[in-house]
């Protein structure tokens, strides 16, 4: 147990010292309150630089909270989890190319502690940037939008962190499986935005798929409740990053630290 | 009593074999030196005893008194360790301390006391990325001691090092020699005669000759004479190619090194040569072969 903290200690101060711990969080909160923000002018801003002829009198409805929310969403689902696949491409391959885990690897260390503090610790950067980046986000919303009720809003934020997690843990298993840290990147991004896309087009062939979590969060932040089958996009997701995890600890094992001699 | 044993040691990558049937015994309590050309090797041989590369066939056996995952039992410093940048000197060696098993405060301890062995104290508070070549393998020299190993396995530990920096960290082994065991690679046989005890000399993958080293001294010296010239001599060394006192030759243009078995006959059969004779010697002088020219002879031939 002992092992872990030193470990994910050690993670910990690396990205602080590196600023991970800054500029991630910074992303989150500027997508947070950009997203509000422009939803509020709007409006203006196209009354002022649509270049619609003068005196035509058009309407241009603010969106509802949850709408604002839900994009707020999309933001993060993008640029968010790109900045987060960029930070944590090289977590496992660049330690291994540059030959730092020599060091540690020869000293009584277990194989599993060494992966899942990696794990815990990017999730937990992930998680932290992502919430409070929303809440900042939610904030904006309450007071240039409407309101929208709490108990929604942490449930949708919630249920969307699980898909978070599941694009962390894709980064660490490319990460263990692959030396090139551009090839590590370009498949994680390829595959989240695969399957976003898949389920958003055919919903019905993927009910199961982790793809499906954001809009049953759009759908929380609407009515409370989440889509249909969303327990079982839920539980699949869950156990595609348990199984994740696990083959990246057995891949880890069994791949010889140095393979070449220098 | 040996810490380790390999048994037939082996790794190939893709069909070339790196390590071929490697037998060794490392004693506990002494300085074992791998010696080899590079390539022959010995690195490979280190990788599979600190456990970072599995064999393809073959057995280690760690001493039976001490039980569980060896790692624990050895202290390893690769032939270009690797930092973390970004943390300091101290900060590494605690670190590794307590990947080692030691608490906190042990670790911080144990470090303290390192440091100031292996000299680092002044800039232990210094990012690592700003530490020069010798600065990283003392700091390397003390990350590996710092859980009390019971074997210190060092990859070409001065190899890369100027002439200061190497006499630093020989002095530095023959103090640790004392406390724990060391078993390190190398090409270069005088640092190997300098500290060692026993020495196996690897040559593409297969033990050549092991043993002690004085006993090997003992047993391998054999009577030399060196030959100089002013003329060349290379033509007229063939002429000697076949003489049954002779045991190897090996020379440049006006330098001849003949080692012999019978010192008697050979400087007979020598002096008495007139064609040598009109070559002018300039200098002709007895003595006996070193280890060098053994590792010379063996691993060349």
């Amino acid at each position: 147990m002992n092992q872990w903290i030193i470990l994910f200690n050690k993670e910990m101060k690396e990205a602080i010292r590196n600023f991970k711990w800054i500029w991630i969080p910074l992303v989150f909160i500027l997508l947070g309150i950009i997203q509000p923000v422009t939803s509020y002018f709007l409006p203006d801003i196209l009354k002022n630089f649509g270049g619609f002829p003068e005196g035509s009198m058009l309407e241009f409805p603010l969106p509802t909270g949850p709408q604002v929310l839900a994009e707020t969403i999309g933001q993060f689902g993008q640029i968010g989890v790109l900045v987060i696949v960029l930070a944590f491409m090289g977590i496992v391959a660049g330690e291994r190319n540059s030959g730092t885990n020599i060091m540690v690897l020869v000293k009584p260390v277990s194989y599993v502690a060494y992966i899942v503090s990696k794990w815990l610790h990017m999730s937990l950067l992930a998680i932290s940037s992502f919430s409070i980046g929303f809440l900042l986000a939610s904030y904006y919303t309450f007071q240039l939008i409407e309101s929208v009720p709490i108990s929604y809003v942490i449930k949708g934020a919630v249920v969307y962190s699980i898909w978070l997690l599941f694009v962390t843990t894709l980064v660490l298993f490319f990460s263990v499986l692959f030396k090139s840290n551009a090839g590590v990147a370009a498949l994680t991004l390829g595959i989240t935005i695969i399957i976003s896309l898949m389920s958003s087009i055919t919903p019905d062939l993927l009910r199961w798929s982790p793809g499906m979590i954001a809009s049953h969060s759009h759908s929380i932040f609407q009515s409370g409740e989440a889509g249909e089958y969303f327990w079982l996009s839920i539980s699949c997701t869950i156990v595609l990053i348990i199984l994740m995890i696990i083959l990246s600890i057995i891949n880890f094992k069994n791949k010889e630290t140095v393979t070449h001699t220098t | 009593m040996s810490l380790i044993i390999t048994e037939q040691l082996t790794k190939t990558f893709n069909g070339t074999s790196a390590v071929d049937g490697l037998n060794l015994s490392i004693k506990e309590g002494i300085c074992t030196a791998l010696l080899g050309p590079n390539g022959a090797g010995k690195t490979t041989t280190l990788n599979m005893l600190t456990g970072l590369m599995n064999p393809t066939s073959g057995t280690i056996t760690f001493d039976q008194r001490y039980r569980g995952d060896r790692r624990q039992f050895i202290g390893y410093l690769p032939q270009y360790p690797k930092f973390y940048g970004w943390m300091t000197g101290e900060e590494y060696v605690v670190y590794a301390g307590q990947l080692g098993g030691l608490s906190k405060i042990d670790a911080t301890k144990k470090t303290e006391e390192l440091l100031s062995l292996v000299g680092l104290d002044d800039s232990k508070k210094k990012r690592i990325a700003g530490y020069s070549g010798g600065m990283k393998q003392r700091l390397g020299i003390a990350q590996a001691l710092v859980h009390s190993p019971k074997l210190i396995i060092l990859d070409e530990p001065v190899s890369a090092l100027d002439p200061i920096g190497r006499r630093d960290v020989l002095e530095l082994m023959r103090k640790l020699k004392e406390k724990t065991s060391i078993l390190f690679s190398t090409h270069v046989l005088h640092d190997a005669e300098e500290i060692c005890d026993d020495i196996f000399i690897v040559k593409d993958g297969k033990v050549v000759i092991e043993g002690d080293l004085v006993e090997l001294q003992r047993k391998y010296q054999k009577p030399t004479i060196y030959l100089e010239t002013e003329e060349s001599i290379e033509y007229w060394s063939h002429s000697i190619k076949n003489m049954d006192w002779l045991r190897h030759m090996q020379g440049t243009k006006n330098k001849l090194t003949i080692t012999v078995n019978d010192i008697d006959v050979a400087r007979e059969a020598l002096l008495s040569n007139e064609t040598l004779r009109k070559l002018k010697i300039t200098n002709f002088e007895i003595a006996k072969t070193t280890l060098e020219d053994l590792f010379m002879e063996v691993t060349a031939g």
